[in-house]
């Protein structure tokens, strides 16, 4: 026994010395963007295509801007050597500008179809560290430049980017409100639905190939959900009364929602064929916009259950409801980030609204927006981002900004009122 | 009882009574050799305001204070030598002491003075070189001190501190997290020539921006790293976070 107790001392000691080793230090202040550079995208082929360079350049620019850990710098810095791969061009002169990270690409182009490659360096490590070619059309220029930038954060943050995600919202381009997709920054808008009625409210499913929605197409606000790739629709709430505030759970199985049938505004669940599995709350007040956490253990909503409409959390199952929004007299529209530290809501102010973030036990309240009237918010699929609708430029529109409230940019292209945004992982 | 009460309370006065005695004898001893009476001499106390000191002529006796009528130049409290400066001055301290003539310009009496101070030193100087030789010759290693292998090239012996103070500068050009609390603990080895050969991440938040950072301001840093001192491997523990933000 005594020589085991040796032993483990013999190699226990060094391990607890060398723990107990002193350290120096180092400390510096603030927080430094990395500069970035962005070559102009050359062609191989010989063959220059309208477009596709600025196209590129462009997509790159917005998305590494938003993005918060790059201060993008602007042209090339007068170098633009003619390689992008290791070798064919020289660090130095990036060095003297400053530029901590460069990204080189090119582009081939063959009747319709497009190989685009990207390369990421480290300038001061003089390394490459990230490379990769796309084949695509000549059409998904811009898709391909968000994918590569998704790329950029996974190997500079450790999480990939959400800039290949789309957003679904409403839009009143036809003089109706019907569902239509973009990119995330405005681009590419697709039209989902075309009942010249009012839908309201999409959701996407977690793996983003199917929305659900609110639609007055039946004369009566009725829940449908929508395979994005098909196209096929079914109607999966349309009881009388309410089917509204539709809310994917977690593992896309279940959805929570608002329905009247037995009066007044509950929460319920569904699966997603329609079929009722629980009603989660009872009371005689106004109960709406049920949110999950992203563990699906608990359900945030909306109740004016106190008087004025405030923000509750529950369990999954209804039990232990308690008010999570003590601030403001007015608060709607729950949503907890993808990490389940945060939850977004609105909260009204004078004649309009304003988007705030809190912590699921009720602290670090912060106001994410002050200008103009806005709603809807919510989280990018990395929770490094966050959708809303604003009218600070008049009429309703799409915005993003970082999850602290910085670089807030109106990504909506057209005039035509554009809310309910909601942003969808990559597919 | 009272009988022992009785006894005990006779002895108390005999031991009273002897107590007085002993300290009358000792009053009077003590004002016999005029012991009790210790003239307490009160110092003169000087308050010098060291924020707004005037720069006054040492020969000029007290700083004028200020608000007062300007005194007359003329009017010199210290006797200055007859002769303008004294050709030798074996014993600066006496002859600090004598009395300059009046005739000595402000001129020749600074550059006596700092004569006089060149020649404190020189004894200090001297005085301490061969405290230095006599500690040399006792240590008995042939005369040899400092650093072993040493070449007087090398960064001094605090050289831990000197590489936090390069990691420093390079990490303010660096720094970047995403983090609340971002840390990172980086046993740095450096070779002889000053060059980094391990940098090994002992603990990390895992804020992977923060640590790339820490990571370029070593490649940063190490283009100012001295060789370390006494030619030999240097290995450290350094601490990377943001300013303001304490130690978890």
């Amino acid at each position: 026994m005594k020589k085991i107790f040796l032993v483990l001392m013999i190699f226990i000691l060094p391990v607890m010395a060398q723990a107990q080793q002193s350290y120096l230090e180092v400390t510096a202040p603030g927080n430094r963007q990395l500069q970035l550079a962005i070559t102009a995208c050359k062609s191989l082929s010989g063959i220059q295509v309208t477009g596709i360079a600025s196209e590129i350049d462009d997509a790159l620019r917005f998305d590494l801007t938003l993005a918060g850990p790059f201060s993008v710098m602007p042209g090339t810095g007068g170098n633009n050597d003619s390689g992008i791969r290791p070798g064919e061009f020289k660090f130095a002169p990036w060095k003297a500008v400053g530029a901590d990270m460069l990204i080189k690409s090119s582009y081939k182009v063959s009747g319709n179809s497009l190989t685009l490659e990207f390369r990421l360096y480290d300038v001061l490590k003089e390394k490459e560290i990230l490379a990769k070619r796309y084949s695509g059309t000549i059409h998904d220029t811009r898709k391909i430049a968000h994918i590569f930038d998704d790329q950029i954060m996974l190997a500079i943050t450790g999480e990939k980017g959400p800039f290949s995600g789309k957003i679904a919202f409403v839009s009143n381009l036809t003089g109706n409100k019907e569902i239509y997709l973009m990119d995330y920054d405005g681009y590419n808008i697709q039209r989902l639905t075309r009942n010249g009625s009012i839908n309201l409210n999409p959701d996407f499913s977690p793996n983003g190939r199917e929305i659900i929605y609110t639609s007055y197409k039946r004369r009566n606000p009725d829940l449908f959900r929508r395979e994005l790739f098909t196209g096929a629709e079914a109607d999966i709430s349309h009881h009388h009364g309410i089917n509204i505030t539709g809310a994917y759970s977690p593992d896309g199985k279940r959805i929570a929602l608002a329905m009247s049938k037995d009066g007044n505004s509950e929460i319920y669940l569904i699966d997603k064929s329609g079929k009722q599995l629980a009603r989660l709350t009872n009371n005689p007040a106004i109960d709406v916009s049920p949110a999950w956490s992203p563990d699906g253990s608990h359900i945030a909503f909306t109740s004016d259950r106190l008087g004025k409409p405030q923000i509750f959390i529950m369990n999954a199952d209804g039990s232990d409801v308690h008010r999570l929004t003590t601030n403001g007299a007015y608060n709607d529209r729950a949503r907890w980030s993808p990490k389940g530290d945060r939850l977004l809501y609105c909260r009204m102010e004078g004649n309009g609204f304003n988007i705030y973030a809190i912590n699921p036990d009720g602290s670090g309240d912060t106001q994410l927006t002050s200008e103009g009237s806005n709603e809807h918010p919510r989280w990018s699929p990395d929770g490094r981002f966050i959708t809303f609708s604003s009218k600070r430029g008049g009429k309703e529109a799409i915005y993003v900004m970082r999850a602290d409230g910085s670089g807030q940019t109106k990504v909506s292209r057209g005039n035509a009122g554009d809310s309910h945004p909601t942003w969808s992982i990559r597919w | 009882m009272s009988h022992s009460l009785q006894r005990n309370d006779s002895e108390f006065m005999w031991m009273l009574l002897c107590s007085t005695a002993l300290h009358v004898a000792l009053y009077l001893l003590l004002v016999k050799f005029n012991f009790s009476a210790v003239p307490f001499k009160e110092g003169p106390v000087y308050y010098v305001d060291v924020v707004t000191l005037p720069v006054a002529n040492p020969r000029a006796g007290t700083p004028s204070t200020p608000g007062s009528a300007p005194s007359k130049p003329a009017q010199q409290e210290m006797a200055l030598p007859a002769k303008s400066t004294p050709k030798t001055v074996s014993k600066p301290i006496s002859a600090a002491k004598k009395p300059a003539a009046s005739t000595e310009t402000a001129r020749q009496f600074e550059e006596r003075m700092a004569k006089i101070e060149r020649e404190v030193d020189a004894k200090h100087v001297s005085a301490a070189l061969n405290a230095l030789q006599k500690k040399v010759a006792a240590s008995g290693n042939g005369g040899q001190a400092g650093m072993p292998g040493a070449k007087g090239t090398e960064a001094g012996s605090d050289y831990a501190a000197y590489i936090r103070s390069r990691l420093m500068d390079a990490f303010s050009t660096t720094i970047s997290f995403q983090s609340k609390n971002p840390e990172v603990m980086v046993r740095l080895t450096i070779d002889r020539n000053g060059k980094v050969i391990g940098s090994t991440f002992l603990k990390s938040t895992k804020d992977r921006i923060f640590e790339d950072s820490v990571r370029r301001t070593i490649l940063k840093a190490e283009q100012t790293f001295p060789p370390p001192p006494g030619g030999a491997r240097f290995e450290y523990i350094y601490r990377f976070a943001p300013e303001g933000i304490s130690k978890k």
